[in-house]
């Protein structure tokens, strides 16, 4: 169905292939795991097999690629369109229209079908996949899982033969992961060749019959599903994958706790439209620690991360630390975010600059020090925005350190990391603690075991357990009625 | 088989990557211009905006320009913007002077081959004065609008031509024009300074 | 028909009226109330036009918007009104009458457009384009346009969230570089959701040769033919004006 005849393909602007020399074939009907670290390749075989290079990603490309007996360097993207669905991994960027009806008939539309015909498709992707209840409505008002469903729905109204997924799952919570593993069953029954490009691989087990593994643009190996379960953790490690039978348990490090003293928040309360409700009434968490926020998309983790750092308008709440109360502004003072996006908080023209910005005095020898720490030190001069993911992510985290917060908050700073980069970030919030309260909002429960301290489980704007060094504490749900919106 | 890539020829027919991209700019352009407008709500402060919208929007233009390589994409940004504009309120004169300015500028543009800086600059100035396009409806017909509120009296039409002097259009006008071309300025300095590094020119 | 339980129109909007007549009233609030086409003979015509889109408003359930509208209509036109009976001078005189004089001429106009951009989905819109033969050249652009509108703002404000944190203010002490520490962030983050957009789009073979269909109905009822007749009026005095 698909084959690969001596492919090799390097981005405009790099110097080195980022595949080198491929061959490969796929059978009709296969499902195939393609894994290894970041940069491998894997999404750019992909892009290869949905046309995307070398259509819309210019580089240098040699060899040939044959879908369904079609060259696909040779064809057009909308004549490719009709055989090849795609997934990516962002589901806040992949939808065209603004409500789910629309963006389903989007790509029958864009083949010019007969309205008829296009309802008839919807009526029935509708069906298969049970997506009722998200018809006719705003895409924007959607949680991350129900956008990825509507996007493997819009791919599944164009009928296409072959399905590619450049990591699906990267942005879901594990609940959601489970509806797109019932998907790709759905698709697995119906006969479609699926490749997917995946660093959780947990998920995959009972799906794929197929795994191949790149490094550096080659393929290392390429074995069936039933043998590549049987890899011990080490061989795993050694290619930058994480677990097969991936532990989904949050459990947090068992460690002797460094102090007693606590930070306290009140009235962590906040209602309003749109946006999942917060409802906790008083919290107490051990100061210097690191606190792993789990729960399930809806549950409040971002109104409170947002609460947290003072960024909510109109909490009325506050926290105590150190015996001062910190409220609205000066909660904003002692609070740092690293966000999701972290090209969101990097403004200056040098490394320098960005992480000297938010202090008050100028104070050469802890700048250095911070920046040696972190690995900064010979980026210094560098554009922010020109650094990759990971080192981004410890720039952000040094200007919070140098502007003296006492807490810091990740939002998912793991989301779409291999192993290797999964590890250094666990590696760098664990230096953290000791020194600030850091908390780190995240579904992946790798990176829970190895670095959180406490673990805290929010549902429903409830903080429903907390579990700190292997003590499980239940709370009791508040019996009052909980405002709660978006579920 | 030699598999080079090489770019698509610039006098081919808009693709769909073009057409997204005029939207995606667009909706920047105008998000910007919008919250430069909510100055101008402050109903003195709107001659300001044929200095600060040209300014501004130069940085998210002069991105543009660097995707723009085909014939017709600058006339369709400007399309859209004079639509929404009138779409907003502002009357159809933006959206008739969108046309115009907007082939104007495409065709100096294209006469640079979409590469050459200083036709860049020159293309983004017309382009700009679309939003003179908003404020034509204050000078056009004057006496005629204000003679019908009669009820208001003589004193009123009179002070309100004064403020409406005709003298006062083409200060506007070249403004939108020389801020045009200083917000080109600007736009190709963060070019530069940061939009290269960051790698997404 | 079972299909036909899907229409991305089919939202609680109160009155649902033809994209085409909203436009069309567009056109004649701008034409006859900003640019004052048709002098003394559409004089009586303008307050009932001005007063269209706050109705229309109200049709539509947004019943804050409408109001604010009204209540800002009626106090410029009662503060000219004063500012006149008081024979005031000087600055200030000028001033109220400048404000008043070009709120009074756009709010109408704003207010229609609100209204078409409020009670309209992307699809309807498309779909009125479409029928009226736009090319696709334009429609694709716009759509886009609608559909990265939340995502400009939605980034935008996460940047200010990130600049509160970093203590960047206006009038702190880096409000010389405001607008740089605004705009980078906001084109880098807006540039790459847009690269991944198109990507999507270019998969699910937007761009082809093909004429697109579209699923979206509309179609005129009675309260558009209403409309569309209101709208006639004027400008058939306009006419009889020119011809004379």
């Amino acid at each position: 169905m698909i084959e690969f005849k001596n492919v090799s393909f390097s981005y405009a602007r790099t110097d080195e292939a980022s595949v080198k020399d491929i061959s490969l074939k796929i059978n009709k009907g296969e499902t195939v795991l393609l894994c290894g670290e970041s940069g491998c390749g894997k999404t750019t075989l992909i892009r290869m097999i949905n046309g995307l290079i070398p259509h819309f990603y210019e580089g240098q490309m040699r060899g040939n690629i044959y879908v369904d007996g079609t060259d696909i360097t040779q064809t057009q993207l909308y004549e490719t369109a009709k055989i090849v669905g795609s997934v990516f991994q962002n589901p806040r960027s992949q939808f065209f229209c603004v409500d789910s009806t629309s963006e389903l008939a989007f790509g029958p539309e864009n083949m010019g079908l007969p309205e008829d015909e296009i309802r008839a498709r919807i009526d029935s992707t509708v069906d298969s996949m049970k997506i009722r209840a998200l018809m006719d409505r705003s895409i924007f008002e959607m949680s991350g899982g129900e956008k990825q469903k509507i996007a493997c729905a819009s791919v599944d109204t164009l009928n296409p033969q072959v399905c590619v997924l450049d990591e699906p799952s990267s942005n879901l919570s594990l609940e959601a992961i489970e509806d797109l593993k019932n998907t790709l069953l759905g698709w697995k029954e119906e006969g479609r060749t699926i490749v997917v490009a995946e660093h959780r691989l947990y998920w995959l087990k009972d799906i794929c019959d197929r795994v191949i593994c790149l490094k550096e643009g080659r393929i290392i190996f390429d074995i069936p599903m039933r043998e590549f379960k049987n890899l011990s953790e080490e061989d795993l490690r050694c290619h930058g994958l994480r677990a097969v039978n991936e532990n989904l348990t949050m459990i947090p490090v068992k460690t002797e706790s460094i102090n007693t003293e606590t930070i306290t928040f009140e009235k962590l309360i906040y209602n309003y439209r749109n946006c999942d409700a917060l409802n906790i009434k008083n919290l107490e968490i051990p100061r210097n620690e690191i606190i792993a926020v789990v729960g399930p998309n809806g549950a409040g983790k971002s109104t409170f991360s947002k609460c947290i750092c003072g960024l909510m308008r109109g909490f009325k709440g506050n926290a105590v630390i150190g015996g001062k109360k910190l409220k609205g502004r000066n909660l904003l003072k002692s609070a740092y975010m690293v966000m999701q996006d972290v090209n969101h908080q990097l403004f200056c023209e040098t490394v320098m600059d960005e992480v000297t910005l938010g202090m008050n005095e100028e104070n050469e020898d802890r700048v250095l020090e911070i920046l040696d720490k972190l690995g900064l030190k010979e980026l210094s001069n560098r554009h922010p925005m020109s650094l990759s993911g990971g080192q981004k992510q410890r720039v952000a985290v040094a200007s919070a350190l140098l502007s003296d917060k006492d807490i810091i908050l990740f939002d998912e700073p793991t989301s779409g990391l291999d192993f290797y980069n999964m590890e250094r970030v666990a590696e760098l919030i664990w230096s953290l603690r000791g020194q600030k309260t850091v908390f780190v909002v995240t579904h992946d429960p790798d990176l829970v075991r190895r670095c959180a301290t406490v673990v805290l489980r929010l549902e429903n704007g409830h903080v429903v357990n907390t579990n700190s060094g292997g003590e499980m504490k239940d709370y009791e749900r508040e019996k009052e009625k909980c405002y709660c919106t978006a579920v | 088989m030699d598999g080079v890539m090489t770019q698509r020829k610039t006098n081919e027919k808009l693709g769909g990557k073009d057409l997204i991209n005029i939207g995606i700019y667009a909706a920047i352009f105008l998000v910007i211009m919008t919250a430069i407008s909510m100055l101008g709500f402050i109903p003195i402060m709107m001659p300001m905006l044929s200095v600060l919208c040209p300014l501004i929007g130069g940085i998210t233009m002069m991105l543009f320009y660097t995707k723009v390589k085909k014939f017709g994409m600058i006339t369709i940004m400007t399309i859209i913007i004079g639509a929404f504009l009138w779409v907003t309120g502002m009357g159809y004169y933006p959206f008739f002077f969108g046309i115009v300015c907007g082939l104007v500028a495409d065709l100096v543009a294209k006469s640079g081959q979409y590469s050459s800086k200083k036709k860049t600059v020159l293309s983004y100035g017309i382009m700009c004065i679309t939003i003179f396009g908003c404020f034509l409806p204050l000078y056009l017909d004057i006496n005629g609008y204000f003679s019908t509120r009669t009820s208001f009296g003589s004193d009123y039409v009179e002070a309100m031509t004064r403020i409406f002097r005709p003298w006062t259009a083409p200060i506007i006008l070249a403004c939108s024009f020389v801020f045009g071309v200083l917000g080109a300025l600007l736009g190709m300095h963060f070019l530069k300074k940061h939009f290269e590094k960051a790698g997404i020119v | 028909m079972e299909g036909a339980a899907y229409n991305p129109g089919k939202l609680d909007r109160g009155l649902i009226m033809d994209p085409r007549t909203k436009l069309a009233l567009l056109v004649t609030v701008t034409t006859f109330a900003l640019g004052g086409a048709g002098g003394r003979r559409c004089e009586m015509l303008v307050p009932i036009l001005c007063m269209v889109p706050f109705l229309l408003l109200l049709t539509a359930k947004r019943f804050k918007t409408s109001i604010i509208g009204m209540i800002l209509l009626w106090g410029s036109s009662m503060l000219l009104t004063f500012a006149n009976t008081r024979g005031m001078g000087g600055f200030l005189y000028y001033i109220i009458l400048g404000s008043c004089g070009v709120l009074g001429r756009f709010l109408p106009c704003i207010m229609m457009g609100r209204y078409l951009m409020e009670s309209t989905t992307v699809s309807e819109f498309t779909a009125a384009m479409k029928k009226l033969h736009v090319s696709d050249n334009i429609i694709i652009p716009l759509s886009v346009m609608f559909r990265f509108f939340p995502t400009v703002l939605d980034e935008a404000d996460s940047i200010s969230s990130a600049m509160k944190m970093r203590g960047i203010r206006i009038g702190g002490k880096h409000a010389s570089k405001i607008i740089e520490y605004r705009m980078v962030p906001l084109m880098t983050c807006c540039v790459n959701i847009g690269e991944e957009l198109s990507a999507a789009a270019l998969t699910r073979g937007l761009g082809g040769e093909v004429k697109r269909t579209n699923i979206c109905r509309i179609g005129f009822r009675l309260q558009d033919y209403a409309a569309l007749a209101l709208c006639l009026i004027p400008w058939i005095l306009l006419i009889m004006d020119v011809v004379k």
